[in-house]
């Protein structure tokens, strides 16, 4: 497939924290471009900056030091009302932790980005219908997530991030509470939405899945590196 | 609009969601609300009592003469004035065109009406006036069946009498006519020729109006002559014709009674003009106190309500992280939390109003009179729009707060 012009861009980006007299360098000098259209796969052992790197790319955090393009433009450029609305219209993201609202249902958790759009699409309701049985959640769609089961709760993560028709998905970990079978079945999803068009960066521990991804990314210590293409 | 309508509905649903904290910040405001509309009722019921005595009274064009002590350095000249006499009264019609209607009334010592074994035994005993017909008007009585004097009864010194329906009610049984009979007023029969109007102002069961139904009046000169035995009067009370004339004519009254009694200040003129002044400066006080009553009241269901959406945002980082991580503007969030501020004190406004209502119903019926609230409108909406004006105020800060939360620190908020 023919890949699109550039969406995001890393011009040697840092991420630091400060702990204490401890500095950690969670992400160093990351250089990289995601084109429209790439099915991404970040590999690395745990604490080695995935998600770091992810919510850089989600515009939830900013680097210490380097530079951002989103479509060109730097993402520093942007004030965080901007960046809000990117998120909203064109972002979608899986978080390792779910992040699900506790007190709302199945259904109005997955409906919230759709609340933050400049204007709400007409259609909001099909798609919250749709988003919902891509993952095979219909059936739960009035329980609360304390109700669910890991593998279910991540199901509605992912179902949040459709919701919103996103060009970027952004999945940290989205099988990693999954059995094989809908393991295999969210991936199709995902392969299935890049076919489609859509730009999609999932992180995982499996070199397995990871060889679904036509292109690789390897963290470690904070260092990004191409794998490849498979 | 639609983003509004979301935050209401979005508020909803976290007040369902949080029912104590929510009925906390309902009850802070509610408090705040039912004491303004309490504060401010009881002022004006205050005031509105005030201004029906004064009516009642007869008004502020009501000017009323009362003999007096005199002042030391008169004192050896003293006997010279003849005191406060009918005479005066003449005068004054006389020689005062600014006066509209001159009373002289004397009022009896020691009244015992008695009739066929019944006698009026208030708590004060009924007064007994001897009048003329200016009484009824300046004092604001009505004579309800009967008739007023005529020229005659005064003329003859006729022993008849006016008597007010509570009077009435004690010397008479139920259906009988009290026209015509006699009533024994000091050992003397006395023709029931009128009967005055029954006056009633309730606060909650007290007749605050009851004096006016506990008088009787027959012609000052019978007063005079048969029964006081002294031309002396009680009071001698006019009115101004001109109102915006009050001064004028009291000077104009007070110089002819002094020319009456040769020099000696033996008498005080007094308008109600003095006493609407000192009410205006009580009321003003009250309105100050009352103030500073409501304003504390709405600053501490401010602080509450401040302290409940902070502790509120406090619990909810989390929440806000992840709203923001879907794409929620600093905006969004910022009117989601003052959604619901506005939500919680219109709440809270609604329920303290309710609160003051049922105060207000349950206090007039057992408070004595002249302290008890009254239901005003403005007082409602006056309280009504700063609580929940409180509720808002105190919420935006809070709100700023949320809105400028950092979603990845908020995520990771435990
Ligand atoms: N807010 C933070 N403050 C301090 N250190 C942090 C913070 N966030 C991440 N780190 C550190 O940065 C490094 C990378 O963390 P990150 O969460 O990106 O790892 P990861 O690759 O996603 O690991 P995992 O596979 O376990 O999810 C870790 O050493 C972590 O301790
Ligand atoms: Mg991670």
């Amino acid at each position: 497939m023919p890949l699109g012009f550039e969406v995001l861009r890393l011009d040697r980006v840092g991420k630091r924290y400060p702990m204490g007299d401890v500095i950690v360098d969670a992400l160093v000098d990351a250089s990289f471009t995601l084109s429209e259209g790439e099915a991404v796969a970040i590999l690395g052992p745990s604490g080695s900056g995935k998600s770091t790197l992810m919510h850089l790319l989600g515009f939830l955090d900013s680097p210490s030091s380097g530079e951002i393009f989103f479509e060109n433009r730097p993402v520093a450029s942007l004030n965080e009302s901007q960046r809000a609305r990117v998120r909203a219209e064109k972002i979608g993201f899986v978080f390792q932790a779910f992040n699900l609202l506790p007190r709302l249902s199945v259904r109005a958790n997955v409906a919230l980005p759709l609340a933050y759009h400049g204007s709400p699409p007409d259609d909001a309701e099909d798609r919250v219908d749709r988003a919902l049985d891509l993952v095979g959640m219909t059936n739960r769609a009035h329980h609360k997530p304390g109700e669910l089961s890991g593998g279910q709760r991540q199901r509605v993560a992912i179902a949040r991030a459709l919701v919103n028709e996103p060009r970027i998905l952004l999945a940290d970990e989205p099988t990693g509470n999954l059995d094989t079978k809908t393991a295999a079945a969210i991936l199709d999803l995902f392969k299935e939405l890049n076919r489609l068009g859509r730009t999609i960066v999932v992180v995982t521990h499996s070199p397995e899945i990871a060889a679904h991804f036509r292109r690789q990314l390897h963290v470690r210590d904070g260092l990004v590196t191409e794998g490849g293409f498979a | 609009m639609r983003r509004l309508f979301f935050g209401v509905v979005n508020g909803f649903a976290e007040i369902w969601g949080h029912k104590l904290r929510s009925l906390l910040t309902i009850s802070c405001v509610m408090l705040g609300v039912a004491s303004m509309v309490l504060t401010t009722g009881f002022m004006e019921g205050f005031f509105k009592g005030w201004e029906v005595s004064l009516q009642e009274q007869g008004g502020i064009e009501k000017i009323s003469t009362t003999a007096q002590g005199v002042k030391e350095r008169q004192a050896p000249l003293a006997a010279v004035s003849p005191g406060l006499t009918r005479a005066d009264a003449r005068a004054i019609a006389a020689l005062v065109p600014q006066a509209a209607l001159v009373s002289p009334e004397i009022e009896a010592t020691r009244p015992r009406l008695v009739r066929g074994g019944k006698s009026f035994e208030g708590r004060r005993g009924a007064r007994v006036l001897g009048v003329t017909n200016a009484i009824l008007e300046i004092n604001r009585y009505e004579v309800a069946s009967g008739r007023a004097f005529s020229d005659l009864d005064l003329h003859d010194d006729a022993e008849v009498i006016i008597i007010g329906s509570k009077i009435r009610d004690r010397l008479f049984a139920l259906g009988e006519e009290p026209l015509g009979a006699f009533i024994d007023f000091n050992d003397r029969p006395f023709r029931v020729i009128g009967l005055l109007q029954h006056y009633e102002r309730l606060w909650g069961t007290y007749n605050t109006l009851d004096w006016k139904n506990e008088i009787a009046f027959v012609p000052v000169t019978t007063m005079a002559t048969k029964v006081q035995r002294s031309d002396r009067l009680s009071y001698l009370n006019f009115k101004a014709a001109d109102i915006t004339r009050l001064r004028e004519t009291v000077d104009a009254a007070s110089n002819v009674l002094a020319q009456q009694h040769r020099g000696i200040i033996d008498f005080n003129v007094r308008t109600n003009e003095e006493q609407l002044a000192s009410f205006a400066s009580t009321k003003a006080s009250f309105v100050i106190g009352g103030s500073a009553i409501a304003g504390v009241s709405l600053l501490v269901s401010g602080i509450g309500i401040m302290n409940l959406m902070l502790a509120s945002i406090n619990e909810r980082v989390r929440e806000i992280g992840i709203r923001k991580a879907v794409g929620a503007t600093p905006f969004n969030i910022f009117s989601q939390f003052v959604a619901e501020a506005v939500t919680l004190s219109l709440l809270g406004g609604a329920a303290g109003v309710a609160v003051a209502v049922a105060l207000i119903k349950v206090l007039s019926a057992t408070l004595p009179p002249g302290s008890t609230p009254l239901l005003s409108p403005s007082a409602f909406v006056v309280g009504f729009i700063f609580s929940v004006s409180a509720g808002v105020l105190a919420g935006i800060y809070p709100a700023i707060q949320a809105a400028k939360l950092d979603p990845i620190e908020a995520l990771r908020y435990e």
